[in-house]
């Protein structure tokens, strides 16, 4: 009734978030339950790498498939808050006809539909490179036969869909407590009044509303951030694995592609909301004459400082977890290298990331510059 | 019968006195117009009487039900039973149909029988049509028959025809008119604009947040005799 289908298939980032998950759990979880039973046929030999295999397919069927759900339900949780700020004098007006917030939240539910779509495509394409992956996780030449297990539908389709159409009810419920007449308003409850800011009136015109930009979307700030950890994170962690495990080419590709997927998504997301959430600030600098490069400063420069400290924790975060790795899962395995820094795959990630940030920040320069002052001014 | 007594309100933490020991008592199936300039206190005093805000102090009555007790879950619930709403924005969902929008209000009361106030209002050959493709007295009937869909015990209306040109706002006041003759609902109405004060039964004057005036209308104009 209030949210239909199409708004629920608006949710590309969550699909693909969830696509990432249940693709990587797919084969790995396959992967583990094939090879389990297979103990006795390896070699003496072997066993070091057959166990670290096994240990491997469940880290990263853990590891994976539990910080992408958390990125996934993070994502939702986002997105059901936009939507509510973006319609909230539907919203309002529905509550000031009577309808509960819990008949309102059942309509949230629908937001499910992006995570069925992202689950069911990556079981499907996880069991369509399944042989590809089995091939280059062999172990002494052993053949893995692929099962098809029915039963992972329910685990890594159904139960997903479920448990985060359930969320969707939940942050729903909680979201728009408001009362009816403050979202008719579209504002909040009532507003308190703001603290005098003695700082502000020593910076700059631009640097105050480059800064007020970063303070009044602390959510997007989040994103922004989790967007650049992410991408050097995986990117580097993609290239390290390359001489950590044998055949780790596969699983270095792997990470890196999801790595990149899962920073671009969160980028776009944030990059999409922020434009959205400031049209009216742009339109009106450009009505009073403020040339293109300090109406788009006054939007992303208050960002690029939280880019690079997520760019910084996320360098460090792979450091630490694959030399934990090696220290832990892999103990017993001679042929694992000694892990180190790598300075190397530092600069290329840092390059690649200085290059895709500023083609984003530029194509969504291009669409703020051909957007007209009177569509954003009228929109309602 | 709705009664409030000293009921008081303030916003930015007391800064603004939207109301200020207000009383009032508006009988069941009166017409009421609440008359006052921007600011006034005119659109608080009615959300109060609806249940969409909650005063500081004082005491609404509605039907003997006082209001201010309720609990969120309870005002909704006295909404959904009791009370339409017609707003000067409209608000009119833009993805559904003037017929779903009606519905929307019909569905909350379990009211199927809608249609005879499509009908009435004269909506029917736009059943299909989105809000963005109706002109605003049309966007205004959808909203008064998506009130009356939920078949209220009273109608809050907040300068209905505020948005309105001259010909429209009168179509459109005398369409309320009727409808609150042939149903005979209580009907509360904020206005700025003192000519429509001429068509109801009661008009209640304010200014800075205080009833300065409360009348009786010895005679009660149409929408098509009174000044605009």
């Amino acid at each position: 009734m209030v949210i239909s289908a199409k708004d629920g298939l608006k949710l590309v980032g969550i699909s693909i978030v969830c696509f990432c998950a249940v693709f990587v759990c797919t084969f790995f979880l396959n992967f583990y339950l094939d090879v389990l039973p297979l103990e006795s046929e390896v070699g003496e030999q072997s066993q070091a790498i057959y166990k670290a295999q096994l240990a491997t397919a469940q880290m990263c069927c853990g590891v994976t498939g539990g910080v992408l759900s958390i990125i996934a339900a993070f994502l939702l949780a986002f997105y059901i808050k936009l939507y509510i700020d973006g319609h909230a004098t539907t919203l309002g007006t529905l509550k000031a006809l009577g309808y509960s917030e819990r008949r309102l939240a059942v309509n949230f539910c629908i937001f499910a539909l992006a995570v069925l779509i992202g689950c069911t495509l990556g079981f499907g394409l996880g069991h369509a490179f399944m042989p590809y992956i089995y091939e280059q996780l062999a172990i002494d030449g052993i053949t893995v036969n692929i099962t098809f297990r029915p039963w992972l539908i329910a685990l890594l389709i159904v139960a997903p869909s479920a448990r985060f159409a359930a969320l969707a009810l939940s942050v729903a419920r909680v979201a728009p407590r408001r009362s009816a007449i403050a979202l008719l308003r579209g504002g909040a409850e009532s507003a308190k009044p703001s603290k005098p800011d003695v700082k502000s009136k020593n910076r700059p015109f631009l640097t105050e509303v480059a800064f007020k930009t970063v303070s009044a979307n602390k959510l997007l700030a989040f994103f922004v951030t989790f967007s650049c950890f992410c991408f050097a994170a995986m990117v580097q962690m993609g290239i390290g694995m390359e001489n950590l495990i044998s055949d780790g080419t596969a699983m270095g590709w792997l990470i890196l592609s999801i790595g990149i997927v899962l920073a671009l998504t969160s980028a776009f997301m944030s990059m999409t909301a922020l434009v959205r959430n400031n049209g009216k600030t742009i339109a009106l600098m450009k009505t009073v004459g403020y040339p293109l490069a300090k109406r788009t400063a006054a939007v992303f420069l208050g960002f690029a400082p939280l880019a690079a400290l997520g760019f910084a924790v996320g360098t460090v975060y792979q450091y630490v977890f694959l030399t934990l790795m090696v220290n832990i899962v892999f103990a017993n395995v001679g042929e694992v290298p000694q892990y180190g820094f790598d300075v190397g795959a530092l600069f290329i990630t840092l390059a690649a990331f200085v290059a895709s940030y500023t083609a984003i920040v530029a194509l969504y320069t291009f669409k703020l510059n051909r957007t007209s002052v009177k569509s954003i001014m009228t929109e309602t | 019968m709705i009664k409030a007594t000293s009921v008081s309100k303030t916003y930015n933490n007391g800064k603004v006195e939207a109301l200020k020991n207000v009383s009032v008592d508006i009988r069941n199936g009166e017409f009421a117009v609440i008359l006052g300039a921007s600011g006034s206190g005119k659109s608080t005093l009615m959300n109060m009487l609806s249940g969409l805000e909650r005063p500081d102090c004082g005491k609404i009555t509605v039907e003997g039900t006082d209001i201010t007790e309720l609990n969120e879950k309870q005002l909704t619930a006295f909404r959904r039973d009791n009370v339409g709403f017609v707003f000067q924005q409209y608000y009119l969902l833009p993805h559904l149909s003037v017929e779903s929008n009606v519905k929307l209000g019909a569905d909350i009361a379990r009211n199927k029988n809608y249609m005879p106030i499509i009908d009435a209002l004269g909506l029917c050959d736009k059943l299909r049509a989105k809000p963005s493709e109706l002109s605003g007295g049309e966007q205004q009937r959808v909203c008064i028959a998506r009130a009356l869909a939920k078949n209220p015990k009273i109608l809050f209306l907040d300068e209905p025809t505020g948005a309105l040109d001259e010909k429209t706002g009168r179509a459109v006041l005398d369409c309320i008119m009727r409808e609150k003759t042939r149903r005979g609902f209580t009907m509360i109405m904020v206005t700025h604009n003192r000519n429509i004060g001429e068509t109801a039964q009661t008009v209640i004057e304010m200014n800075s947040g205080e009833i300065i005036d409360t009348h009786a209308v010895s005679r009660q104009k149409s929408a098509y005799e009174i000044g605009w």
